[in-house]
């Protein structure tokens, strides 16, 4: 056991350590921060002291040498556009997103787990073509148009919500709902191929010839086994909708992390872009590494693979 | 940082407020329970609150950082005060100095600090503060400034000398607009703090003072009782930041927020007639033309003058601009310097002839018309590409739209990478002189080429101390331009915004070509 969660902590950090490399060199592809912060028609010079400031003039593995050793000791370095440490303007989105995402989470599941085992029970029938036409609506509709459709009904027209912003519960309604159908979609295709794969299988058949009832067989013997994928799903999901709710953040001026990195990405904020993917990775990677260990303990055929 | 709002706020801003479990339980049952909710209205009696549309940075409370953007002086007009600024009466009115006098060569600059003058902490501000303040400047333009003022002098705690290596007849502009040289911290509480610790806690000496900032998210501001100008009518300020223009819009209608800035096209026209709205352009310094790159290139169109001025015949500024702008962009004429500007020239109206821009191609031999490749624009301000290119196709001018994201554009503009047609907007801060010096001569930073006669007229007016001299000089290179078509003109760009109906007097378009409200200390609510 402890050679195979060392050899997974291992793929661990080599990811980290590619996905480091690669967001790195990916954000310098994209321009020269300087271009944005100064106005069309800046002296060279000009342009020279933002680079020396930033340390945008050395060489690139100079850069990304000291970024790698100041990683090392917990720093992410500090934004070129708010001049603050990346991890305090990281930590400072962060509760506010983990709300958001939160209760995205819990309404995706409501909404997409029962949805996804009526649609299953029910193949081919009337539940079944309204939760893919559900799904197919979460998984197609831009977020912006729905968070802006929303925006338009419940904050103008209908004045019950407030349009922007963070700080009550009415603020996070909207949002929730925006970021939530999309997850909801995807949860509820899964928990319906899911619970379709579970119900044709034999002990299912077993359950049903022993002459139990329909209702006790659907949620005693076949949702249990049929959550498992979902579940681990909605864990990768969460971290997502921590992350990269750029859009829903952005149009509901909700300032969480998403609106961290979309501003990141406006203002070529190279140490912001970097240190919110890289935490967004981080965390998934922690999230697979406890599953993977999680499932080596339940299925020990899992730890002894090569 | 966090938050520091207080009064009556139905939905308290600022994102780091923690919410409960009970919260998160009325969240989840509200979609149950929406009905009867109240209206999502808000509004304190002493605050007004904005809807800003870019993200607001703690490096614009810094005035030793001000990169050139105008973006930041939104911040420093309420939070500092500079020796000399633009205000509604003059673009260079003395501020924190009471008077600026100038040696006649042109080479001394001798300011008298205004008596009673104060920080937010209670501190006077002093001579110290002013030289401290422009030693410590560090943005743009910096190396130009210290490179030509050879000492900066004290000789007591209320005059202040600066001593130029030699005349420099835009030292003023340079100190006093185009760069944040001339906006005065207090010495003793930076030295105290910091750098770092003034950012996190500025003190100026401008009319509102600092209260709180959430980086990104909102920044809160009080009445600063003691501001030499005037107390101001508002007590406090709170600016969020909404970056979406539509959700602005509705935080605008809701009555979330008091003034919106930036709401473009089709939600202006929304807000226009939106009842209880205003719609509030302000003209800013931003010139909007055609530049043809390959002018200087024999074997293009473009060399021909004929083929420019057609171009120029084909656009249709007037129907752009009430598409766009509603009408209330500026068709000056002038494609590089804004009217406002010092040494502006104004030109003849531009015409609106596709007829003779036809005719013109004819004469040129290009009686079909010919293709003209691309039209490189930033992407920002594509509509205004897409509506000249589909202009230019009516007279047979076919071009092609090329938005480029605005940074790659300005810099491969910059770096002299395109051809055939550039949409150009020129906003950086300074006088005729400087656009020209950018766009027109040998060597500018915007420069594909250059004419012999005007880089000489250009040489001659940067060493002319006597201002009617040199400006006869800067029309008659202003005049070139247009005689030649080196530029095709569009308009100036009006930045729309929108007001609430609690704003009184909102400040827009006071301070001339400056697109925020200003100055602070002259903003009202109703009834106030």
């Amino acid at each position: 056991m402890a050679r195979f969660i060392s050899r997974r902590v291992a793929y661990c950090l080599l990811s980290l350590f590619l996905l480091s490399l690669t967001i790195f060199l990916f954000v310098r592809v994209t321009g020269d921060p300087a271009a944005l912060l100064v106005e069309p028609g800046a002296s060279a010079a000009d342009i020279a002291a933002i680079h020396h400031r930033f340390g945008l003039d050395r060489p690139l593995w100079v850069q990304y040498g000291l970024f790698m050793w100041s990683l090392a000791h917990g720093d992410l370095g500090q934004s070129f556009y708010y001049q603050t440490p990346v991890l305090d303007l990281y930590l400072s989105r962060l509760p506010n997103s983990l709300v958001l995402a939160s209760a995205a989470m819990v309404f995706s599941l409501l909404i997409g787990i029962p949805s996804g085992i009526l649609a299953a029970v029910r193949v081919g029938r009337f539940w079944d073509s309204a939760g893919k036409v559900f799904a197919l609506l979460g998984l197609s509709l831009p977020s912006f148009w729905v968070g802006l459709v929303l925006i338009l009904l419940f904050s103008v027209y209908l004045r019950w919500l407030p349009s922007s912003g963070a700080g009550t519960p009415l603020h996070l309604i909207m949002p929730a709902f925006a970021l939530g159908w999309y997850f909801a979609a995807a949860h509820m295709r899964l928990t319906r191929s899911s619970m379709l794969e579970v119900l044709g299988s034999e002990y299912i058949k077993l359950a049903r010839l022993k002459g139990l009832p329909e209702s006790l067989v659907i949620a005693k013997h076949a949702f249990k086994n049929a959550l498992i994928p979902v579940i681990t799903l909605a864990g990768i999901n969460l971290v997502i909708m921590v992350n990269v709710a750029v859009v829903v953040e952005t149009v509901f001026a909700w300032p969480g992390i998403g609106r961290l990195l979309y501003e990141g990405i406006t203002f070529r904020d190279f140490p912001v872009v970097q240190g919110v993917v890289l935490l967004a990775g981080a965390m998934i990677v922690i999230v697979n590494l406890a599953i993977d260990i999680l499932y080596a303990v339940i299925d020990p055929r899992i730890r002894l693979e090569r | 940082m966090s938050s520091g709002l207080k009064g009556r706020e139905p939905y308290p801003a600022g994102g780091t407020s923690a919410i409960r479990r009970r919260d998160l339980l009325v969240a989840a049952g509200v979609g149950l329970t929406t009905v009867g909710l109240r209206p999502a209205v808000a509004a304190s009696p002493d605050q007004l609150t904005w809807g800003v549309h870019v993200s607001l940075a703690p490096t614009w409370f810094e005035p030793a950082e001000a990169s050139g953007i105008i973006t930041p002086f939104m911040v420093l007009y309420a939070l500092h005060d500079a020796m000399v600024k633009p205000m509604p009466d003059t673009a260079l009115a003395p501020s924190l100095a009471e008077s600026v006098n100038a040696s006649e060569d042109g080479r001394t600059y001798e300011f008298v600090v205004r008596e009673g003058a104060r920080f937010h902490n209670g501190d006077p501000v002093t001579s110290a503060d002013v030289k401290f303040s422009f030693e410590r400047y560090r943005g743009i333009a910096n190396a130009l400034l210290k490179a030509r003022v050879a000492a900066v002098d004290t000789p007591d705690a209320r005059r202040v000398r600066f001593q130029l290596k030699e005349a420099w007849p835009d030292f003023l502009t340079f100190y006093a607009t185009a760069t944040g040289s001339g906006w005065v911290v207090p010495k003793a509480y930076l030295e105290k703090v910091g750098d770092d610790g003034f950012k996190k806690a500025p003190v100026g000496a401008g009319p509102y003072k600092f209260v709180s900032f959430t980086p990104g998210v909102e920044l809160v501001l009080e009445a600063f009782d003691g501001y030499w100008r005037k107390k101001p009518a508002v007590k406090r300020l709170v600016f969020k930041v909404i970056p979406d223009e539509g959700t602005r819009l509705a935080a605008l209608k809701l009555g979330e927020i008091d003034i919106a800035y930036s709401v473009r096209g089709e939600l202006a026209e929304q807000l226009r007639k939106t009842p209880g709205l205003a719609l509030k352009p302000a003209v800013v310094q931003a010139p909007f033309c055609l530049y043809f790159p390959d002018q200087w290139d024999e074997k293009s169109p473009w060399h021909d003058a004929r083929v420019r001025k057609a171009a120029s015949l084909a656009i249709d500024r007037k129907g752009t601009n009430e598409a766009l702008t509603l009408g209330h962009s500026e068709i000056t004429g002038n494609s590089i310097v804004p009217r406002g500007y010092d040494f502006y020239w104004q030109p003849p109206s531009p015409e609106y002839d596709p007829d003779k821009a036809k005719r013109l191609l004819a004469e040129a031999g290009f009686p079909r018309g010919f293709d003209a490749g691309f039209y490189f624009c930033d992407s920002s301000y594509a509509n205004v590409g897409e509506s000249v290119v589909d202009n230019l196709l009516g007279v047979g001018i076919r071009s092609k739209l090329r938005p480029i994201e605005r940074a790659a554009f300005i810099k491969e503009f910059g770096e002299k990478k395109y051809k055939n047609i550039i949409q150009a907007g020129p906003g950086a801060f300074g006088n005729a002189a400087t656009r020209i010096e950018a766009h027109l001569v040998k060597g500018g930073v915007f420069s594909y080429g250059s004419y012999p006669d005007i880089d000489t007229l250009y040489q001659q007016q940067a060493g002319e101390m006597d201002r009617a001299r040199r400006e006869a000089l800067l029309f008659r290179i202003q005049e070139l331009m247009v005689e030649r078509t080196i530029y095709a003109p569009i308009w100036q760009l009006a930045f729309l915004n929108g007001i609430g109906s609690r704003v009184g007097e909102a400040g827009f378009g006071r301070i001339p070509l400056f697109p925020y409200t200003s100055p602070y200390e002259d903003i009202t609510l109703k009834g106030t």
